[in-house]
């Protein structure tokens, strides 16, 4: 017992030297970009256009970040994505069925796989790597059969204002779901039984056994998570675009374990804080805002991502050698 | 141990019998068969082409087989292989690579078996029977034309470019900067590679606006971007003073065109490229003279003339 609680304690500490290490680099990446782009990068218009394209990815980021906590990956969210915004966008088109018929058929499709992902992960015991390996391919496949390979446009103004309106005049509706779905998710993960039971888990799978966590059942609840949010972020994604294109949402699932893994989540699992996600799907949205302003080649902005993943992990690796 | 052995002989010599037997079968037949090899399937351009290859093939009453490359030049490299082990009487071919397929394009004609390269030219064209296409350069220039006799032919331009390296990527591209050699008063302000991608290109553009540079036209590699500056144009509701151009005429750049909002697109003649090739292939296989290059013309499409393209 008291072990436990010793576990506990430098697991806390060993996160927060990480998001410490995070939130730094986050603020000197965010202090550069304003003194080479006064004008632009900083202006609140531009801020909150940051907010906006971090969003889906955020999104997606909460679900992969249980995963990982979990000891897990998923490699499916990009297909799933697609998947679901093409549903989303065959169900929209005018005069055909109320928005919520589109909405509930694209998080169904999406939570669905992320149940047989689970379920091949606990009961099946195929590492979580291959099993979502395959769905990612099989997802994307039956993508583009639903969509006969083509993007699926002609959709309503209402499902267009999805993602597409603003709370206020100002804040658009993306960073609205954004900053709701990461409070109640940071809420589930950090307040409930459930979610000490996915960092338990992750931490240690026999541990857990042992002290009666019902490991499997909760393997598929965080894949059917993953899978869920991922189907609400393919909703916007297509409400975004205003098109279900099968061909959307390619690597997405690597810029969300980028921001879990940026935001100081363990790879090998059992530990990582929400907040550290948030940031790090900040910073994701940020490098390519300010890229992108100051006019640097989407090549270049590759290699500066992957060095930033690199620099996180190192930053992981001395945090744990240190304790 | 030793009955073990001899089952495996036995199974190995089976295998090998059965093989035997069904290279046989296949070569007995006499049907003519026809393959198409696609880089991919998951475009509207790719579609289009399979189709009209195959509207072609069944009207012209030929057995044709559809391969799908996945984007995966060593995937084709074996379709293409096998097709040829198999007997196929003629291929037509829209290379995922245009590197990368040159000896199995090689290997076939050599083993007599005429090859029709649809769309995209690999790097060594001699080894081909025939080309069929676009010079992609010729679609960029009246891309870029269009674009620039509506500014005015002064102002501020930003390109939207497909993944570096690609040859439509590199053609089309070219074709702009063609142009701008007559426009001296045009500049470039912005260019980036969206990867042919509506998601990508919507980031891009957003951020693009939010530099405050003056853009007064955004020029895209193909339709899928435009459509992505589009919304991001609409969004900021800059329509009037942002001009969209696209390329490749896919269904969804035909109805942002009718609507008055996507300023024009270019079509490459996607069914002519593919009923020409299939044709070509039919030729080839009657023994009738081609020509070793066969090029179809772009269509400019605007407003104007946008109800002859919607289906």
């Amino acid at each position: 017992m008291s072990e436990k609680a010793i576990n506990e304690k430098s697991r806390v500490n060993l996160a927060s030297i990480r998001e410490l290490g995070i939130f730094a680099a986050f603020v000197i990446i965010m202090v550069i970009l304003m003194i080479l782009s006064p004008n632009a990068f900083a202006r609140p218009a531009n801020l909150i256009n940051i907010l906006k394209q971090a969003s889906i990815n955020g999104i997606l980021a909460t679900g992969m970040m249980y995963v990982i906590i979990s000891g897990g990956i998923d490699l499916s969210v990009g297909s799933i994505v697609a998947l679901s915004g093409v549903i989303a966008a065959s169900f929209a088109h005018p005069g055909e069925y109320p928005l919520i018929v589109p909405i509930v058929l694209a998080i169904v499709t999406g939570a669905l796989v992320g149940f047989l992902n689970g379920v091949g992960v606990a009961y099946g015991n195929i590492p979580p790597f291959i099993v979502t390996l395959g769905t990612m391919t099989i997802v994307r496949g039956i993508a583009l059969i639903a969509a006969n390979g083509q993007p699926v446009f002609n959709v309503t103004k209402e499902f267009e204002r999805l993602a597409g309106g603003f709370v206020f005049g100002v804040i658009p509706n993306l960073v609205v779901y954004f900053i709701v779905i990461t409070l109640i998710l940071a809420f589930i993960l950090t307040r409930t039984v459930f979610g000490r039971r996915v960092y338990a888990i992750g931490g240690n799978e026999t541990a857990a056994q042992v002290s009666g966590i019902n490991v499997e059942r909760i393997k598929v609840a965080v894949y059917t998570l993953c899978g869920f949010l991922a189907g609400i972020a393919g909703i916007l994604l297509a409400s975004r675009i205003i098109s279900g294109n099968p061909t959307s949402g390619q690597a997405y699932e690597l810029d969300a374990i980028a921001a879990v893994i940026i935001g100081g989540v363990s790879m090998s699992g059992g530990a990582g804080k929400w907040y550290g996600t948030v940031i790090g799907a900040l910073l994701i949205a940020v490098i390519s805002n300010g890229l992108d302003i100051l006019n640097v080649s989407s090549h270049f902005q590759l290699i500066i991502k992957g060095l930033i993943i690199i620099i996180a992990v190192l930053i992981d690796i001395k945090g744990k050698r240190k304790l | 141990m030793r009955t073990r052995k001899w089952i495996t002989l036995i199974v190995v010599s089976l295998l090998i019998v059965t093989l035997l037997v069904s290279c046989t079968g296949t070569k007995g037949t006499k049907a003519e068969k026809y393959g198409l090899f696609m880089s991919h399937m998951t475009n509207a351009f790719t579609i289009e082409m399979s189709d009209a290859v195959k509207s072609k093939a069944s009207e012209l009453g030929l057995d044709l087989t559809v391969y799908d490359g996945g984007q995966d030049p060593a995937k084709q490299v074996s379709q293409v292989e096998t097709a040829v082990t198999q007997g196929i009487s003629c291929i037509v071919i829209e290379p995922a690579s245009v590197d990368g397929l040159v000896p199995a394009i090689e290997s076939a004609t050599k083993a007599g078996i005429p090859v029709v390269v649809v769309n995209q030219m690999i790097s060594k064209p001699e080894v081909a029977s025939s080309f069929v296409g676009v010079k992609n350069v010729e679609g960029g220039e009246l891309e870029m034309k269009t674009a620039a006799e509506a500014m005015g032919g002064k102002g501020n331009v930003a390109f939207l470019l497909g993944p570096m390296g690609s040859d439509a990527q590199l053609g089309r591209t070219e074709g702009y900067y063609n142009v701008l050699k007559d426009y001296p008063d045009i500049k470039v302000v912005f260019e980036q590679s969206a990867n042919w991608k509506t998601d990508e290109a919507l980031t891009i553009v957003e951020n693009w606006l939010q530099s405050g540079t003056e853009i007064n036209a955004i020029v895209a590699n193909n339709d899928g971007m435009a459509l992505g500056a589009l919304k991001a144009v609409e969004d900021a509701q800059l329509l009037d003073k942002i001009k969209v151009y696209g390329l490749d005429a896919t269904p969804d750049a035909l109805a942002a065109v009718k609507e008055g909002k996507l300023a024009a697109t270019i079509s490459q003649s996607t069914t002519e490229q593919g009923k020409v090739a299939m044709e070509t292939c039919y030729k080839l296989v009657k023994g009738e003279p081609v020509e070793k290059e066969i090029y179809v013309q772009f269509t400019l499409i605007t407003l104007e003339n946008v109800d002859d393209y919607l289906k």
